[in-house]
């Protein structure tokens, strides 16, 4: 079977719905009433939520940063809130990638192009923002008894011994599939970057 | 005839292609209906914008295949957009006959493409030019000629792997 072969197919999945037509003079008042901005919010719900919990932390951090009483505290409570505050920004930043008005009279390609670079630079972002979560695993569990006052946590063993295993556990396996996933899309994204430059 | 008119009119005798592209773009039917919805809102959107240079079906494949793309992107995100009549678009969806058989053949052999070759192939299919093929999608002539060449070679693989 070839490409050819197809088009019979092709040509009988367009011609067969013709009862109802696709737009009407209601649905342009309803478009017309359409706001992009209300779209716009709905797609980029998740990150502006992650970078609102991000800047919650730190300005939670903030607020407690007197707890913190020795100068390695002093310096993981930094490391916290600048991480803390990285994270939101970079998930600000993975907005701009994510969502990108559509240029109607572009030829496909170059929306293709943008698309592309788009796809490898949001893969990045979330690269990174993952290793940076790593680090600032890190510093909450070393962080969080103090700020929340349970001074029977600071020094136990145990809780850190659970906390670290159980969260690295978690996070590795986690990192090894999110990894994999972006490696191959940012693999296949670079391919037809190529392609499109031939 | 008023600008709505208008619009109404060139959308009525190009909405089978509409359907394809979304068809080719997504996997099931809500994401299909979603990107329909998706595309005629673009086109409406920026129908201004049509200044007649190349012909309206040139300009609407543009428009379908860009929001095509990104709408890939934001798919699982669901955006609510204004619903479509529901007996609009309900075929396909209860299958098993001859041409829901083919249809999901040449669909699998499709998605193992990429995006360019996609778009270059949907054109090919409605037997467009190489000319305008590469004017649509942004490429030279003698480029279209080659990929195809090259897509076909592709798909061919493909079958006797299957």
């Amino acid at each position: 079977m070839e490409l050819d072969d197809f088009k019979n197919t092709w040509n009988e999945m367009g011609s067969q719905q013709k009862e109802t037509p696709m737009v009407n003079l209601k649905k342009i008042d309803i478009m017309d009433k359409r706001k992009t901005y209300s779209v716009l919010i709905k797609i980029l719900l998740p990150e502006i939520l992650g970078s609102a919990i991000c800047i919650g932390c730190a300005i939670f951090m903030g607020f407690n940063f007197y707890t913190l009483d020795t100068i390695a505290y002093q310096i993981s409570g930094v490391l916290g809130i600048v991480l803390c505050l990285i994270l939101s920004a970079i998930s600000l930043m993975s907005i701009r990638t994510l969502y990108h008005p559509v240029d109607a009279g572009k030829p496909y390609a170059e929306t293709l192009k943008e698309f592309a670079v788009n796809k490898i630079r949001f893969c990045k972002l979330q690269k990174i923002n993952f290793t940076l979560s790593y680090l600032f695993f890190v510093t909450v569990i070393l962080l969080l008894p103090k700020i929340l006052g349970r001074t029977n946590f600071e020094g136990s063993y145990l809780y850190f011994l659970c906390s670290y295993t159980l969260g690295y556990s978690l996070l590795l396996l986690f990192s090894k599939w999110v990894f994999r996933s972006y490696n191959n899309t940012i693999r296949q994204t670079e391919t037809l970057l190529n392609e499109l430059a031939s | 005839m008023d600008k709505k008119e208008k619009f109404i009119a060139a959308i009525k005798s190009n909405e089978g292609i509409l359907y394809k592209i979304a068809a080719v773009y997504t996997n099931d039917k809500n994401d299909r209906d979603d990107l329909v919805q998706e595309i005629i809102y673009q086109l409406w959107k920026s129908f201004d914008s049509f200044k007649h240079q190349a012909s309206f079906s040139t300009w609407m494949y543009r428009v379908a295949m860009n929001v095509s793309i990104y709408h890939l992107k934001v798919a699982k995100r669901k955006i609510s957009t204004v619903p479509l009549d529901e007996h609009f678009l309900n075929l396909h969806d209860t299958d098993s006959s001859d041409a829901e058989e083919k249809w999901q053949t040449f669909k699998q052999l499709i998605d193992s493409l990429n995006l360019l070759d996609k778009g270059i192939v949907i054109l090919y299919l409605e037997n467009k030019s190489y000319e305008e093929i590469g004017q649509i999608i942004g490429i030279s002539s003698t480029n279209v000629g080659t990929k195809l060449s090259r897509i076909k070679e592709k798909l061919k693989q493909q079958v006797v792997k299957q």
